[in-house]
């Protein structure tokens, strides 16, 4: 019986409705915290794992040596890596493709790579068009490398001292 | 101690103690003729070298009336006595000496070995950088085949027995007895694995007795005067004379032919003392690769195989090296790994790679670059390298950075502390 | 029998052995690094030190012999140390360059490095460098990454019979090299890369391309000699990336000679056939199978029809596989025909009505090294049958006699008792002396008998004879040279005859893979068929070859490519090769790892095997191409639709051991004539790597072959007034070709040996026959082209 009397009152009394805007109220007035994505974006560790990229040397060499351990690392089986002899004795790819539709982004390549080659950049709001857009070549992997050098360096520069 | 007799060095105070006629005026010769007209039964003269405890001279000390016994005489086919006078280890002069000075003796000591070991032609591997030890052997070779001492019907018996010479560069690990094999089959000087052991496939895969050239030369003695003589002139289990080569900061360096178990003082007095003004420090007793002992436990040892194994280090080739306070053990030790460094014959890992680490190591805290770990590191190194070789070179490289770190280890750590040194 | 315990195991194991073996028997593993089965001990890694009950120091488990009652200790606190220490020193100087090594992923070194090995290097001084060296076009050498274990030098001194790589140097600075400047040369040379325990030696032409993980491996059966070398195909994608033996010790024990080992590249040659193609008009385009098989089957029917099907021959590699042979032999019956032959570089086939069986080896492979006593005839073993020389070689280390009777005097790399070094015209009779000399103790057959009347026996076969009475086991082989020999039938009759005066087992190496395989699959001529000479010197009308590369792989290559011109040619072929000069259609088939089959091997053992990749371009392997001919013949017993169920058929359920046999039936007519001394003769012996047009095309074996050069020994030189390097024109029949001469003191007078089975030498006449050697005209110019 009391029970219900209560109940009665809460309703009449609107009692849930001001304690809802209270909240709201106290909300309209505090900091906000929603990111204006793409015009703002949040803040990135520099371990981020986003869209891959091969690096070059300053001298412009690329690090790659087809060591192939990214390869024989990857769970998904999204690296494909074919390799040669370059005419100057040296031992690289002819072929570096990652297929980003089965990567899942463990960051296992970049952890094996025994010369900091392949790496994980901080991009991550990439897209494909067509089919085969997201199939990541050596030379489209170059050249993100290439665009995101300065970046790159700076991420692994901050990181050294955990590796 | 009877200092005055001399079994090996007896004869320099004559005219040209090096010819045929003067070592045959000191009743040269005769023992041979007598072994070998009375057909002497091999087994009696094993027996004499047993009792003179006549140990080998060449560094291990190993008796050689054992290593005589072991050689198969009456095995069918051809065998082979060499005589080891690869006179490498620095501090050791004593073998050029008596190839210079006796060589007759030697040719007489190699010959009754061996009609002992039943062998019919014999080799003296001579070291590389002695060449006029080594020209001055081959005349006494060509003056006893001339006189019939060598070649067939020795002293008119049936006795057949002749000796070459040989030379070899001057590579420190011919002087290991299988190595020296190797090397006098005209291979690369290698050291080959043990066993089996020379006695049982030595030169071309023949039995073969191996000796120092000092250990042969005492066999004339040996078996003229009986074992019981020799063993009286040195004292038990260490039998006759040694011919100390005495080096360093001394008055009066050289070799000296003195009873086995002489002091140590009495030793350092013959050759004239510290050199003026300073005192002793450390003494190198047996040649290179045995530790090194500091002065005040030198003072109070005897100079044979037994005593010095006591005090901790070894008798080796009786190469006695004085050093004196001036000397900077850092810099001793960095010379000696240098030395072992180079002439490794790279045929095993451990002596191969250790060798050159522990040079490379003691060079750095010579050079003032010593880090706090590196004494524990070179004694790390030293002990994963003793023992695990095939050879001894590996315990010779290593023995002596055990022995200077045991005994001078504040000097090492004042040079990685300092970067200098405190001498 | 020695009682010991390892590891507080109790083991039994036979007196003598080793720790490292007893290990073995007992299941525990000690790591090593200069150790293998089949080499000597060297004992210098020091990486198998155990510790031993009441031995002061560890001992090398490789090297030290147990003793009754030892206690070993191989995982002990010691023993453990003592293997970590090493692993330390090994490492120093090692290069951290595992990522770009070849022999990541396979290298002992790094498996032991993850057990032994510590976490960083206490070593902060410079590491060693050892500068490269070019060990030629097989091997490719890292030799910084070189742990100095020998195994390479000790491969080269006990089974490859020539040390090709030593120790340079000593202590820090000794380094692994061959004697300065020169390549490795040794047809076995392969084997230090699989031997190299580290990545110093690996293999150049696989140089960067694949890593072991990716490979898999697959089962196969060497194509090349009569040995049968039991391989593994390591595959990747569809292609073979590279060859590697598979331990046999029936067979190829752990080795593998070059030929088998690089032969693979020559899959991926330019020269591939990859589609049927027909010659219509003279001109040649490429059409569909049904295209190709219908008109190859419709043409050879008319021609059948017309001119009768002995008009049609068939001539076989004998490298095709017995399925394959089998298939052809029993189309070639069908049509009506009995022409069918393998041997193509055979020149006698007069004791074919003679044969009992299929000739083969005449005993087992691995019983040759148990040999005492060998007569060796007419073979050039060493490229003939690379590892059945070193399974000799092993004999001869033993104690065994090896004595000779060949047309030139190569080094087989072993002491070699005896030799009879003849013209080839004269090998018969310096057979015949052997013959005669064993015949003064016991009594010879009254068949042969005859022939030996006003032979003179020269010491040397008198030595021979001495050493085949002597010793338990004996065998007289008879190799390539003496098949491939114009007096084939009568040096086949007298070794037979010296083999049973001595006791001997007589034995006919094989001469290719199939050899043995290709008469037991019946790829002869049929009673009143024509044989391989017959058919190329009486050309017929229409030819089906398979696998042949006709005018490299016949006794007379001028003489085959005439044969072909006018004849209705349907090639069967991997390559285009000449065939595109007078065939008619060339049908693609499956090479070697692409096909399924069997070989039955020399000492007569079939080894089947299966495809490891599928056939490059629109090829299909012979036997299905084959039996759809069948079927466009309307033939019965085509339908086969898998290669076992040919092998059972091919070879049927008797033993095959029943159906060999060298022995030759009596009533042979046999005469020895004396050698003609006027004329000069050629040795035309087939190269090494020339032996089938596989190897042919493997361009890192090409490198390796030099290009053949008229050998002649210096007086013949001076007679016909040459100089060595000028360059002189050989002929044979009409042909006339252009080679440098070279001089040889080791050949027999009168003779000019020029190698058969390049293409520079290919339309050359008989690899026997008669040669004439001539200044060239114009000699001038070539002599100004002639780099100094």
């Amino acid at each position: 019986m009391i029970k219900r009397f209560k109940d009665i009152f809460v309703s009449l009394l609107l009692i849930e409705l001001l304690k809802g805007m209270a909240i709201t109220g106290r909300h309209m007035f505090s900091r906000k915290i929603t990111v204006q994505f793409p015009e703002e974006r949040t803040p990135m560790s520099p371990r981020f794992r986003g869209l891959h990229a091969l690096r070059r040397y300053p001298n412009g060499e690329e690090r790659c040596i087809a060591c192939k351990l990214c390869e024989a690392v990857c769970p998904a089986m999204a690296i494909t890596i074919e390799s040669e002899q370059r005419d100057d004795g040296t031992r690289r790819t002819t072929r570096y493709d990652i297929d980003l539709t089965k990567c899942i982004f463990c960051g296992f390549c970049e952890e094996s790579c025994p010369v900091d080659s392949i790496v994980e950049t901080r991009i991550f709001d990439y897209h494909g068009e067509k089919r085969g857009d997201l199939y990541y070549t050596k030379d489209r992997l170059l050249a993100v490398g290439d665009r995101e050098e300065a970046q790159i360096a700076m991420d692994r520069e901050a990181d050294a001292k955990y590796r | 101690m009877n200092m005055s007799e001399k079994v090996i060095l007896h004869s320099l105070h004559l005219d040209r103690p090096w010819s045929l006629e003067t070592y045959r005026s000191t009743g040269g010769y005769d023992t041979l003729r007598k072994v070998v007209t009375e057909k002497m039964p091999a087994e009696d003269i094993i027996a004499q070298v047993k009792v003179s405890a006549l140990r080998g001279r060449g560094g291990a000390g190993f008796p050689t009336g054992l290593k005589w016994s072991f050689m198969p005489r009456s095995f069918p086919g051809d065998k082979y006595i060499v005589c080891n006078s690869d006179e490498g280890e620095p501090g050791t002069f004593k073998d050029r000496d008596i190839l210079l000075y006796n060589p007759h003796q030697l040719i007489e000591g190699m010959a009754i070995a061996a009609y002992v070991l039943g062998a019919k032609v014999g080799y003296n591997y001579i070291h590389g950088e002695i060449w006029d030890a080594y020209e001055r052997f081959e005349q006494a070779l060509d003056e006893a085949r001339a006189a019939g001492f060598l070649g067939k019907n020795i002293c008119g018996g049936d006795f057949e027995f002749d000796l070459h010479a040989h030379h070899g560069y001057g590579a420190y690990i011919c002087g290991e007895e299988t190595a020296l094999l190797e090397s006098l089959e005209g291979k690369k000087g290698q050291p080959r694995f043990k066993p089996p052991f020379p006695a049982s496939f030595g030169l071309y895969g023949r039995p073969t007795t191996i000796n120092n050239t000092e250990t042969y030369a005492c066999i004339p003695y040996i078996v003229k005067h009986g074992g019981q003589k020799f063993l009286e002139l040195g004292k038990p289990n260490n039998g006759g004379t040694k011919i100390f080569s005495v080096s360093g900061h001394v008055n009066k360096p050289g070799n000296y032919e003195v009873p086995m178990g002489i002091p140590f003082a009495e030793l350092l007095e013959l050759a004239g003392g510290v050199r003026d003004g300073h005192k002793l420090k450390a003494v190198i007793p047996g040649g290179s690769s045995s530790p090194v002992l500091p002065a005040d436990v030198m003072m109070d040892t005897t100079m044979d195989f037994d005593a010095i194994a006591k005090a901790g280090s070894m008798f080796g080739s009786g190469a006695v090296i004085v050093m004196d306070e001036t000397v900077c053990m850092v810099r001793a030790l960095e010379r000696l790994s240098y030395f072992y460094f180079e002439e490794s014959c790279g045929q095993c890992t451990p002596c191969r790679e250790g060798t050159g680490w522990l040079y490379r190591v003691v060079h750095r805290i010579e050079h003032g670059q010593g880090r706090p770990e590196d004494l524990a590191l070179l004694d790390d190194i030293s002990g994963n390298i003793m023992g695990r070789t095939i050879c001894a070179l590996g315990d010779a490289a290593a023995m002596p950075v055990k022995g200077f770190l045991k005994h001078f280890r504040g000097e090492f750590e004042y040079h990685i502390e300092h970067g200098k040194c405190s001498v | 029998m020695a009682q010991i315990e390892i590891d507080g195991k109790q083991v039994t194991v036979a007196d003598g052995s080793t720790i490292i073996e007893a290990a073995e028997a007992a299941g525990v593993y000690i790591p090593r690094f200069c150790f293998h089965k089949k080499l000597s001990i060297a004992a210098n890694c020091r990486m198998c030190l155990v510790e031993v009950e009441k031995a002061g120091k560890p001992l090398p488990a490789c090297a030290t012999p147990v003793i009754e009652g030892m206690k070993i200790f191989t995982h002990s606190e010691k023993a453990v140390q003592a293997q970590k220490s090493v692993m330390e020193f090994l490492l120093i100087n090692h290069p951290l360059d595992c990522p770009i090594c070849d022999q990541g992923g396979e290298c002992q070194l790094q498996d032991l490095a993850v057990g032994y090995g510590g976490v960083s290097s206490r070593y902060q001084e410079e590491k060693r460098v050892v500068f490269n060296k070019d060990f030629g076009p097989l091997i490719a050498g890292d030799m910084t990454r070189c742990i100095q274990c020998t195994r390479c030098v000790r491969f080269g001194q006990e089974i490859a019979g020539q040390m090709e790589m030593g120790m340079a140097h000593r202590g820090e600075h000794s380094e692994i090299t061959t004697f300065v400047g020169r390549a490795v040369a040794s047809e076995l040379s392969g084997n230090m890369i699989d031997l190299c325990p580290v990545g110093a030696l690996t293999s150049k032409p696989f140089r960067y391309s694949a890593r072991t993980w990716e490979l898999t491996r697959r089962p196969a059966v060497a194509p090349h000699d009569g040995l049968g070398s039991n391989v593994a195909l390591q595959v990747k994608q569809n292609r073979v990336y590279r060859v590697l033996p598979r331990d046999n010790d029936a067979v190829n024990e752990c080795w593998l000679s070059d030929r088998d080992r690089f032969s693979y590249e020559g899959l991926y040659s330019e020269d591939r056939l990859n589609k049927p193609m027909i010659k219509e008009g003279g001109q040649w385009r490429e059409c569909e199978w049904k295209d190709a098989l219908e008109y190859a089957a419709n043409s050879l029917n008319l021609i059948r029809q017309e001119v009768g099907a002995e008009q049609l021959g068939a001539l076989a590699s004998p490298s095709s596989t017995v399925e394959e042979l089998y298939l052809l032999k029993k189309l070639m019956t069908g049509l009506g025909s009995g022409n069918v032959d393998h041997r193509l570089r055979h020149s006698d086939f007069s004791a074919d009505a003679y044969r009992q069986g299929a000739p083969w080896l005449g005993r087992s492979v691995a019983s040759l090294q148990e040999l005492d006593r060998v007569l060796l005839i007419g073979s050039s073993l060493r490229s003939e049958q690379p590892l059945l020389a070193q399974r000799l070689r092993q004999a001869v280390k033993r104690g065994a006699h090896l004595n000779v009777v060949h047309v030139a005097d190569d080094a087989l790399l072993c002491r070699v008792a005896h030799k009879l070094i003849v013209a080839p015209d004269a090998l018969a009779q310096a057979l015949a002396q052997v013959v005669k000399a064993l015949g003064e103790r016991a009594a010879v057959d009254a068949e042969v008998q005859p022939l030996l009347a006003g032979i003179e026996v020269s010491e040397t076969a008198r030595s021979i004879a001495a050493s085949l009475t002597t010793g338990e086991n004996r065998s007289v082989l008879l190799g390539n040279v003496a098949q491939h020999h114009p007096r084939y039938a009568l040096l086949h009759r007298l070794a037979q005859e010296a083999a049973r005066l001595s006791g001997a087992a007589f034995g006919v190496l094989g001469e290719a893979a199939n050899s043995v395989g290709a008469y037991l699959a019946g790829a002869l001529p049929a009673p009143g068929g024509l044989n391989a000479g017959q058919m190329l010197a009486t050309p017929r009308k229409a030819y089906i070859l398979l696998g042949v590369e006709l005018e490299r792989d016949s006794y007379n290559g001028q003489q085959a490519m005439a044969a072909m011109q006018g004849a209705f040619v349907v090639a069967l072929t991997a390559y285009k090769h000449r065939a595109h000069e007078f065939a008619d259609v060339l049908l693609p088939i499956a090479a070697f790892a692409e096909n399924a089959g069997t070989y039955v091997n020399t000492e007569g053992v079939a080894q089947s095997f299966r495809a490891a990749v599928a056939p490059r371009g629109e090829a299909r392997p012979a036997w299905k191409v084959l039996r759809v001919l069948g079927n466009l013949f309307e033939l019965d017993g085509f339908s086969q639709d898998n290669a076992e169920a040919l092998t059972s058929e091919a070879l049927g359920n008797t033993p095959l051991a029943d159906k060999l046999g060298n022995a030759l039936r009596p009533g042979m007519n046999l005469v020895l004539d004396k050698p003609d001394g006027g004329r000069l003769q050629r040795i035309g012996e087939v190269g090494i790597y020339q032996t089938d047009s596989l190897v042919r095309r493997a361009a890192s074996l090409q490198k390796m072959s030099a290009a053949p050069r008229a050998w002649m020994h210096n007086s013949l030189l001076a007679q016909l007034g040459l100089s060595e390097d000028e360059t002189v024109t050989v002929r044979q029949g009409d042909a006339a070709i252009q080679l440098s001469a070279a001089c040889d003191d080791t050949l027999p007078a009168g003779c000019v040996r020029v190698a058969a089975g390049h293409e520079q030498t290919a339309l050359l006449g008989g690899l026997f026959d008669e040669i004439r050697v001539e200044k060239s005209k114009g000699q001038q110019q070539t002599a100004e082209h002639t780099p100094s």
